[in-house]
């Protein structure tokens, strides 16, 4: 049994993947090999067929499969080492992968492996619609990789549950291959995705959306026949009296996504309860010394060009890691309050710089976000406007720090 | 007579409030640019829209390539548009930028592919 | 020579001895138990899959026989059937694993009731049973909550759907003809046969076994037999995630409440790593009637709950449900005994009705009793040819490292992941569809393989195993059906919408 060493595997060729082998290859590390289970490089941009790709990075609005080419133009001409259709199936904390492909069962050894595996979605059974179980019962990517990888068309008449930008980019989609899209409903007071989806794929349909709302029941015992919505409360009960019927074959879901870790379990990496991602710190170091991780395997974000800025980010680490054996020891925890879902990275070393991720739980308007050390503010962001859709980052310079005390961000109306 | 807008030019997708009087904007606030400022404008005479769908393709290695428009196009005419892409079925290979429909019901925007898709190496006529 | 029915259909030619009426764990175990002789023997059911309905939707157990009333016949099959498994799971070469039991009580009541079926169960002839106090619980199932309980060693837990399509398998390995989407419609008499007309065929047989479960009512009034009511009474289940199956060494139930008709809401291990929670007991109308509730999903939790403090809300993965085929209804409560009956009026005709819970444990001695009476009425002569031996879907995940690499080299569809939760391989799949009693439902396919159970129920693969169906079964896309008829997943190419 051969087992083929290597400097760095990076587990998963789609946008944060690409941009780290990228990264490393420029800064000298050649001995790197991408693993992607598809045929293809690109992970889920090859689904995403409409534009605003690369509207920061490129300055352009590109189709997700286009943002993915610019980074396998680049791989290819780097000469960067990869290969498809071959799926991890075991990884260890001694940085041993076990992969799978048709040519047979392969072996590594790594230095250093980056985990950039994507993430999965919220399914029907984890939010336990009451009612049938019939044909027609979608979640959103699913529903997007029918229409755009497979050309299937999955349905003629449709409601979407979650305003998850997924699923508004799919009422779109199906509007413009001529299904009808009834209606958008929300559990939340408030829309999940992007504002400016609601706008281009919502109101230009006059795709009504329903805010606190949510799917009672699902009719059809072949196929799907017609589903109940009623309004909820502030504790997300259905309201009594509020039921309403609707006719359609097809339920779509888009009711969140998360990030998709079995394999980083498999090696021992400590996950954040709040966001199912690994707990890294500043260098995108998880709990293992050597494995690392980002984007979405790391946190769910919404615009891919910050997934090719973070990943870059965690390859100049990686880099440093490889040629000096370790990074610095990042023993600082960075806390937060309750109005935040988490942040990223989990803990720093107030040795060099970086940037924290977060977003806010609930919609805000006019607030202050500070960053607290010791009780002192050290830093201070204005924002007219925060919503749990759009991820925040603020960036910390390490002489902006105090002390060596835990980091506390808060979030605070003006 | 203010109107509440959401610019969709970026990510950013700003809120902004504008005073119009007569179809013309006299007063803006919570544009991060000024493209927020052309887009209300824009929307007020002839909003406009791009859009992304797929065309069959043939002898590909794959059934599909995306294609999306060069141009944003009058949102009016947007199902106009998809019927003139719907009609196309195109042979492998196809290459990203490639141009499938030139300038599209002569509405200054070219339908191109975003995906690439090489010939199936065994093709059957299904 | 074939003729066309009075409805339309072609008459099969082969006359056979025994058609078996339903392919759930009972008709698959007498089809079985029948190929040990040399007799035609045909399946007729009425889905799309063997194994459709309630044999498939239940906790899985192994039951001890404990519950039952002395003297019954659901007693005596039951502690057969439990006694006899080994061999069995051996044969079938199917999972199974005899965890023992807990149920559990909490005051003085409880107790006299755990005494009583302790007392049922040794009159049984069960096995082992014992009553025991806190700390024994705690030492045999330290996460389950109780003041003291009757433990069982006996009881078991296995996969349903997996042991009756390996008795459905070994059955056509021994030449039994399995007629999947064959519904029976009606039958008539006629030359000292029975016609039994489906809407695709019509067949003549000489036996009839009436195995229909749920509409074995249906099927036994089709032979002028109006005894019997069949009362739908539905469970609804959830199932948790494999991170809490390892808090659950065995199963854990209530003291049952007789009147309510049902074991109680339980917590089971599966045989998977699972656990599974409930079922409720719930009258209802339809005998298709599927759909959960959200009362009773509030109330698994609860209760739940009780018995096993670590139920929590994230573990949740999905809810399916079952339905009982009951003898009794909601006024009467309780149980009706199993009913197998051959009546001297209705000649050659074997009625199984009724066969709810422990009709899991209890379908291969029912079957040896099928034959018992079919042998009062003619000599059966053996089938030398038998093998009781059945091997099913190789799980590619539970080889060692060395044997996936030789079998990856053996078939490279092994080395195509297709299910990334559950590691299913392309090679698995592909048996799935074509083995002799193969199918093409998304569905049927997860049954056999376990893709789509895991974390994501098929966010990854289905697009693929979607794909595969096309592939292999050279379909077009509208034909693609999930599990039953009439369940088609797709409209059509994206450009027939």
């Amino acid at each position: 049994m051969t087992v083929s060493k290597r400097e760095v595997i990076i587990i998963g060729g789609g946008p944060a993947g690409l941009a780290a082998a990228v990264k490393l290859k420029q800064l000298g590390i050649h001995d790197l090999l991408i693993i992607e289970r598809e045929k293809e490089l690109g992970g889920i941009l090859r689904q995403c067929i409409h534009d605003g790709f690369g509207l920061t990075r490129f300055k352009e609005a590109l189709s997700g499969p286009e943002y993915a080419q610019r980074f396998k133009e680049e791989v290819l001409k780097l000469g960067i080492d990869y290969i498809t259709d071959t799926t991890v199936i075991e990884i260890s904390a001694d940085k041993q992968i076990i992969a799978a492909s048709k040519e047979g069962l392969k072996t590594y050894q790594s230095k250093a492996i980056i985990l950039t595996m994507g993430c999965r979605e919220r399914t029907h059974g984890a939010i336990s619609i009451p009612g049938a179980r019939p044909a027609g019962v979608y979640t959103a990517g699913v529903a997007q990789a029918y229409m755009n990888l497979k050309n299937i068309a999955i349905g003629k008449k449709v409601v979407i549950l979650g305003s998850g930008d997924i699923g508004l980019i799919m009422a779109r989609r199906m509007t413009l291959e001529g299904a009808k899209v009834e209606a958008v409903f929300e559990l939340q007071p408030y829309p999940s995705g992007l504002p400016r989806n609601i706008e281009q794929c919502l109101n230009d349909y006059s795709i009504p959306l329903f805010l606190s709302h949510t799917v009672t029941n699902i009719k059809g015992t072949s196929r799907l026949e017609g589903i109940t919505v009623s309004q909820v409360d502030e504790r997300f009960k259905p309201i009594p009296g509020t039921e309403k019927d609707y006719e359609c074959d097809t339920l779509i879901l888009s009711v969140g996504l998360i990030p998709e870790n079995e394999l980083s379990l498999l090696a021992g990496v400590e996950l954040d309860e709040r966001t199912k991602g690994p707990k890294v710190d500043e260098n995108f170091q998880t709990s293992v010394k050597g494995i690392f991780a980002a984007g979405n395997v790391l946190h769910v974000h919404d615009l891919v060009d910050y997934v090719s800025l973070e990943a870059e980010n965690l390859a100049q680490n990686v880099a440093i890691y490889l040629n000096n054996g370790e990074l610095d020891h990042c023993s600082i925890n960075i806390e937060t309050d309750l109005n935040f879902g988490y942040t990223v990275p989990q803990h720093i070393s107030a040795k060099k710089d970086f940037k924290v991720s977060m977003r806010v739980k609930k919609p805000y308007r006019n607030c202050r976000i500070d960053i607290l050390q010791s009780g002192h503010i050290i830093k201070s962001i204005k924002m007219r406007k925060a919503i749990p859709a759009e991820m925040i980052q603020i960036p910390v310079k390490w002489h902006e720090l105090k002390n060596f005390e835990t980091l506390k961000v808060v979030v605070v109306n003006d | 007579m203010i109107k509440e807008f959401t610019c969709i030019i970026c990510p950013n997708g700003c809120d902004i409030e504008a005073d119009i009087e007569n179809g013309r904007v006299l007063f803006t606030e919570g544009e991060k640019c000024k493209r927020g400022i052309t887009y209300i404008e824009q929307e007020l005479i002839n909003p406009q829209r791009n859009i992304a769908t797929s065309i069959e393709v043939m002898g590909g290695h794959l059934p599909l390539a995306s294609v999306r428009l060069t141009a944003p196009i009058p949102k009016d005419r947007i199902f106009d548009v998809m019927e003139e892409i719907k009609k196309i079925k195109i042979e492998a290979p196809v290459s990203i930028g490639q141009i499938i429909i030139c300038d599209v019901l002569s509405l200054n925007s070219d339908v191109i592919a975003t995906k690439e898709v090489n010939k199936a190496e065994n093709f059957t006529v299904q | 020579m074939l003729q066309l029915s009075i409805q339309g259909v072609m008459t099969v030619e082969k006359i056979y001895d025994v058609i078996i009426v339903g392919s759930g764990v009972v008709g698959s175990a007498v089809a079985r138990e029948l190929s040990r002789y040399k007799l035609n023997i045909a399946v007729l059911e009425k889905e799309l899959d063997v194994c459709s309905e309630t044999s498939g939707r239940n906790s899985g157990v192994l039951h001890a026989g404990f519950n039952n009333r002395t003297g019954s016949l659901m007693a005596k099959y039951c502690v057969e059937g439990c006694l006899g498994f080994d061999q069995v799971a051996k044969e079938l070469n199917i999972p199974f694993k005899r965890t023992g039991k807990m149920v559990v009580g909490f005051n003085e009541e409880d107790l006299a009731k755990l005494k009583s079926l302790k007392e049922q169960g040794d009159k049984n002839g069960v096995p082992g049973l014992e009553i025991v106090g806190k700390d024994q619980i705690k030492s045999l199932a330290p996460h389950i909550g109780g003041e003291f309980a009757l433990y069982s060693p006996m009881t078991g837990i296995l996969n349903p759907f997996i042991y009756t399509i390996a008795l459905a398998e070994n059955a056509h390995k021994n030449g039994a003809e399995f007629f999947l989407d064959h519904e029976v419609t009606s039958i008539h008499r006629s030359e000292n046969l029975y016609w039994v007309n489906t809407k695709k065929q019509q067949f003549r047989t000489k036996w009839v076994i009436n195995c229909a479960g749920l509409n074995s009512d249906k099927i036994a009034k089709m032979f002028g037999i109006d005894d019997y009511t069949i009362y739908p009474c539905r469970g609804e289940y959830f199932i948790l995630d494999q991170k809490a199956g390892q808090y659950l060494e065995m199963p854990a139930y209530p003291v049952p409440n007789i009147k309510v008709g049902g074991l109680g809401i339980h917590i089971t291990p599966s045989i998977d790593g699972n656990i599974l929670v409930g079922p409720s007991t719930e009258y209802i109308d339809e005998k298709d009637n599927y759909a959960s509730t959200q009362k009773i999903m509030d109330l698994l939790i609860q209760d739940g709950g009780k018995i096993f403090p670590y139920l929590k809300r994230e573990y949740f993965i999905r809810n399916f449900t079952g339905i009982r085929p009951k003898l009794v209804g909601e006024n009467e409560g309780g149980y009706a005994d199993f009913v197998i009956e051959k009546r001297k009026s209705i000649p050659n005709s074997i009625h199984l009705v009724g066969i709810e819970s422990p009709g899991l444990t209890s379908a291969i001695p029912l079957a040896r009793r099928v034959v018992e009476l079919i042998a009062q009425d003619q000599s059966l002569t053996e089938n030398k040819n038998f093998d009781p031996d059945q091997k099913g879907i190789m799980n590619f995940k539970e080889q060692t490292t060395e044997m996936k690499r030789t079998l990856i080299e053996k078939d490279a569809n092994y080395g195509e992941i297709i299910c990334r939760c559950e590691t299913i391989t392309k090679a698995e799949i592909l048996e799935a569809i074509h083995n002799p009693l193969g199918v093409d439902t998304v569905v049927g396919i997860k049954n056999r393989t376990r893709a789509m159970m895991g974390r994501c129920q098929g966010g990854y693969c289905q697009t693929r195993i979607s794909e595969l169906i096309l592939e292999e079964k050279m379909k077009s896309e509208s034909e693609i059906l999930y599990s039953r008829n009439g369940s088609n997943m797709f409209v059509g190419k994206v450009r027939s919408l």
